[in-house]
C-alpha cells in the first residue's frame, strides 16, 4: 500500500467514525447519561495519558506538575481554560528547572 | 449564519490556537523527518485531520500499513461516541451536507469548546462550531506546512510542545466538572487512564480509558 493510499484510508477511517451519526439529518439520537458525560471522561483521559505517560510509560516528572498546576489553576480561575494552561505550564517550567 | 455565534467561536479557538500551531509544526517536522514528502505530510493534514491519528500513521510507518489502520481505527472509535453527542446538540433543521461538514472536523478541540459553549444561552451551535473549525484548519494546516517545509530547522520540542498539549484538554475538561456525577467520572477517567497505560497498547488507552469512565459516570445519579 502506498503512502497516499495508506493516508486516504486513515482519513476514511476517521472521517466514517466522526459521520456515524451526524450523517443523519434528523435528531435521532436518545439522551443518555453515557453521552453526558463522555465528553468530560475524553478530556481527562487525553489529559492524563499525556501528561502522566508522556513517552507511553508512566512516569513522575514535570508533566505531573503541570498536571497539578493546571488543576490548581482551574481553581483558581473559576474553570477557564487559560487559567489551567497558564499555571499548568507554570508548573512544568518550574518543575523541569528543578 | 448566526454572526455573532460565529465570531465567538472564532475568539474561543483562537485561546487554543497557539499550542495547536506548535502541534501541527511538529506533525510536520517527525513526517518529514520518517522519510513522507513535504506535500504529503499537509495532505495528511487535510484528509485526516486528526492529530492523534496523523501521529500514529507517522509514527508507525516503518511498522507496515496493518500497524497503522490498527492504531487508526483505536483513536477514531472514540469520534463515535462525539458524533452521537455532538448530534444530540444540533437542531433537527441542520442539513445533511452542514453535519457531514461539521463531522469532518469533529476534533476534540473543538468539539470540547462546543460542549462548553451549548451551555450558554443563545449560542446557536452549528454556527459556533462552524467558527472554530474554520480556525482549527487553517492554523493546522498552515503549522503542518511550516513544519513540512523547514522540516530540521526548527525542533517544537524543545519548547516543551509534546508535555503541554494535553493541559489543554485538562482546560477543557475543567468547566464540565460540575455536579457529583461529573466529579466521579472525571476521577474514574484519571483512574482508568492510568491503568490503561499500564495494559492497553498505546492507540487504544484513550478511547479504552474514556468509555470505562463514561460507563461508570452514567451509572451515578446526579
Amino acid at each position: 500500500m502506498s503512502e497516499l493510499s495508506l493516508v486516504v484510508v486513515a482519513g476514511l477511517i476517521t472521517f466514517a467514525s466522526r459521520a456515524s451519526y451526524l450523517w443523519r439529518r434528523s435528531s435521532t439520537v436518545p439522551a443518555s447519561p453515557f453521552l453526558e458525560v463522555f465528553p468530560l471522561a475524553l478530556f481527562v483521559s487525553l489529559a492524563t495519558v499525556g501528561l502522566a505517560a508522556p513517552d507511553g510509560t508512566l512516569e513522575v516528572g514535570p508533566g505531573i506538575a503541570a498536571g497539578i498546576g493546571g488543576i490548581l489553576g482551574a481553581v483558581l480561575g473559576r474553570r477557564r481554560i487559560l487559567w489551567v494552561i497558564g499555571a499548568g505550564a507554570a508548573a512544568f517550567a518550574v518543575a523541569r528547572l528543578v | 449564519m448566526h454572526r455573532p455565534s460565529v465570531l465567538q467561536g472564532i475568539r474561543d479557538v483562537a485561546a487554543l490556537a497557539p499550542p495547536l500551531f506548535a502541534f501541527g509544526v511538529l506533525f510536520g517536522v517527525l513526517a518529514v523527518d520518517v522519510g513522507m514528502a513535504p506535500w504529503l505530510a499537509v495532505a495528511a493534514s487535510l484528509i485526516v485531520l486528526s492529530g492523534a491519528a496523523q501521529f500514529a500513521l507517522v509514527g508507525l510507518l516503518p511498522a507496515g500499513a496493518g500497524a497503522v489502520l490498527v492504531a487508526v481505527t483505536g483513536l477514531a472509535l472514540r469520534h463515535v461516541p462525539m458524533s452521537a453527542a455532538l448530534a444530540r446538540l444540533l437542531p433537527a433543521g441542520v442539513g445533511r451536507r452542514r453535519r457531514l461538514a461539521l463531522a469532518y472536523v469533529l476534533v476534540d478541540e473543538t468539539f470540547g469548546l462546543t460542549v462548553i459553549a451549548a451551555r450558554r444561552p443563545g449560542v446557536v451551535i452549528a454556527d459556533y462550531k462552524t467558527g472554530a473549525d474554520v480556525v482549527l484548519v487553517v492554523n493546522w494546516l498552515i503549522g503542518t506546512t511550516l513544519g513540512a517545509v523547514l522540516g530540521r530547522l526548527v525542533d517544537p520540542t524543545r519548547f516543551g510542545v509534546g508535555e503541554l498539549f494535553p493541559l489543554m484538554f485538562l482546560g477543557l475538561a475543567a468547566p464540565l466538572v460540575r455536579g457529583r456525577r461529573a466529579w466521579i467520572t472525571a476521577v474514574a477517567a484519571a483512574v482508568a487512564a492510568v491503568a490503561a497505560v499500564t495494559v492497553l497498547p498505546e492507540a487504544w488507552r484513550v478511547t479504552g480509558a474514556a468509555v470505562a469512565a463514561a460507563l461508570v459516570g452514567s451509572r451515578v445519579r446526579e
